[in-house]
């Protein structure tokens, strides 16, 4: 289990909001540098990709019932800016079928589009040492690593009301908080083990193939900023 | 198991009163059921919020009993929330409600809706480049699902697939993601070139989004029932 959609009516409202602002923010900047892209090629892009992922969430891999979703795949073709849109327009798209909040479609998308921005940054850090099969399973580990420890941490500070630490007062007793967080972190590290290590199998053999079928694929052609650069 | 193909089939093909009603009402009825599902501090009135959609969507002959299936993929995330809390049941239960029931509400927003439609409402908060990709997103899905199910089959008549051998199905599932994702990219390019050459220019033709219609009292009514089930019944 690599990506955990949160839905609706769980986090507190503070956080939810926070996570729409900074993702608006975000968005907001990525949809700027797009604009100085040549949109006939990335707009196709984007689209494609996006769609891989949907597609990808899709799939069914027996006998374990496992999803993936191809994020670190979409940072690596898409570069960082076109990764993140990525993962909007999918969590977007996901919220609409009811599989993820609406409201947290800016926790989600923040959790989704950090995993392409780290996946991007890890891979091509470690293709200078490492086999592009290797690069990627192991950018593929790290960042979901990463981004759970992010999921971890979202739980952590919502169960605190920021209302009680305003005043001085803390939620509970620190030792409860401590106990029902590191509950969560069990679960979820537990079962996402096994899902890094399969979304790092499939993205190194995928990533292998295209370096073997189209390797301009990945050699930073998709994600060049200017227009006819 | 994401089945947005049957989804969007539903909503295309459906004729009842939810379907005729206008996007932005539907858009409406979401933010009542949502705010309902903020609001709550007590899993009850939201159960009575569940039965409600459920026996609208019966009436409005939306494929309820699938509603309803899907909307508990939403419970996955609140069941481990809920536990992490260790509120007991009653905790638990009220996160599993807070999850679910806008998760339905969505449901039957998308099942009665079509997705140019709700693109096009969209289009009225979104930046354009991001509305296109939405589109692009769309319409290659469609494409891809097809491609898929060819190779999916292919690989079964070859003996591709075995139950229990994961390394084997992993490796074909990602030789088959890898060929799907070359031909996206050089399809969604040939076809965003069609679609530009025919005209298009990043705006959505269709209209009448934000137009009241009769029907708007369903949505509009039932999103009400339940926000005022959830902000009475404390």
């Amino acid at each position: 289990m690599t990506h955990m959609h949160i839905p609706d009516g769980v986090l507190p409202v503070w956080l939810w909001i926070l996570g729409l602002v900074v993702m608006s923010l975000a968005v907001g900047v990525c949809v700027l540098r797009l604009r100085t892209m040549d949109l006939r090629k990335k707009i196709p892009l984007l689209g494609a990709v996006s769609a891989a992922m949907l597609v990808a969430m899709s799939l069914e891999i027996f006998p374990l019932a496992y999803h993936i979703n191809l994020s670190v795949v979409a940072g690596i073709l898409l570069g960082p800016i076109l990764g993140f849109l990525a993962a909007f327009i999918t969590n977007l798209i996901l919220a609409l079928i009811g599989h993820g909040g609406v409201t947290v479609i800016g926790l989600n998308t923040l959790l989704l589009g950090s995993e392409a921005i780290m996946g991007h940054a890890l891979f091509f850090l470690l293709k200078k040492r490492l086999t592009v099969f290797w690069s990627a399973g192991v950018a593929t580990v790290l960042t979901l690593f990463i981004t759970t420890l992010a999921l971890i941490g979202i739980v952590a500070i919502s169960h605190i009301d920021p209302e009680l630490v305003r005043h001085g007062a803390e939620f509970g007793s620190v030792h409860e908080h401590e106990i029902t967080v590191k509950r969560f972190a069990i679960i979820v590290l537990s079962l996402g083990l096994i899902g890094w290590i399969i979304e790092a199998f499939i993205t190194g053999t995928v990533i292998r193939f295209i370096s073997q079928v189209k390797p301009e694929l990945l050699g930073n052609e998709l994600h060049k900023d200017k227009v006819g650069q | 198991m994401i089945d947005v193909a049957r989804i969007d089939h539903w909503a295309a093909s459906g004729s009842g009163p939810l379907h005729r009603a206008s996007p932005i009402s539907k858009a409406v009825f979401l933010l009542f059921v949502i705010s309902a599902a903020v609001l709550s501090r007590n899993p009850y009135p939201l159960m009575t919020g569940y039965g409600v959609l459920l026996a609208v969507a019966a009436a409005a002959r939306l494929p309820w009993v699938k509603a309803a299936v899907f909307s508990w993929y939403a419970a996955v995330f609140a069941l481990l929330y809920g536990i992490s809390l260790g509120g007991g049941a009653w905790i638990v239960s009220l996160f599993i409600v807070k999850a679910i029931t806008p998760a339905l509400a969505m449901l039957m927003l998308i099942v009665s809706t079509p997705y140019p439609r709700i693109f096009s409402l969209l289009s009225s908060i979104l930046p354009e480049a991001l509305v296109a990709g939405l589109f692009m997103t769309y319409r290659t899905f469609f494409i891809l699902l097809d491609m898929m199910d060819n190779f999916g089959a292919a690989i079964r008549l070859r003996g591709g697939f075995s139950r229990g051998n994961l390394f084997k199905n992993s490796t074909n599932i990602s030789g088959g993601i890898g060929m799907l994702l070359i031909r996206s990219i050089e399809r969604a390019s040939r076809l965003y070139g069609v679609m530009v050459v025919r005209g298009y220019n990043g705006s959505m033709a269709e209209t009448g989004t934000i137009r009241p219609r009769r029907e708007d009292w369903l949505p509009l009514g039932t999103g009400a029932v339940v926000f005022l089930i959830s902000l009475v019944w404390k």
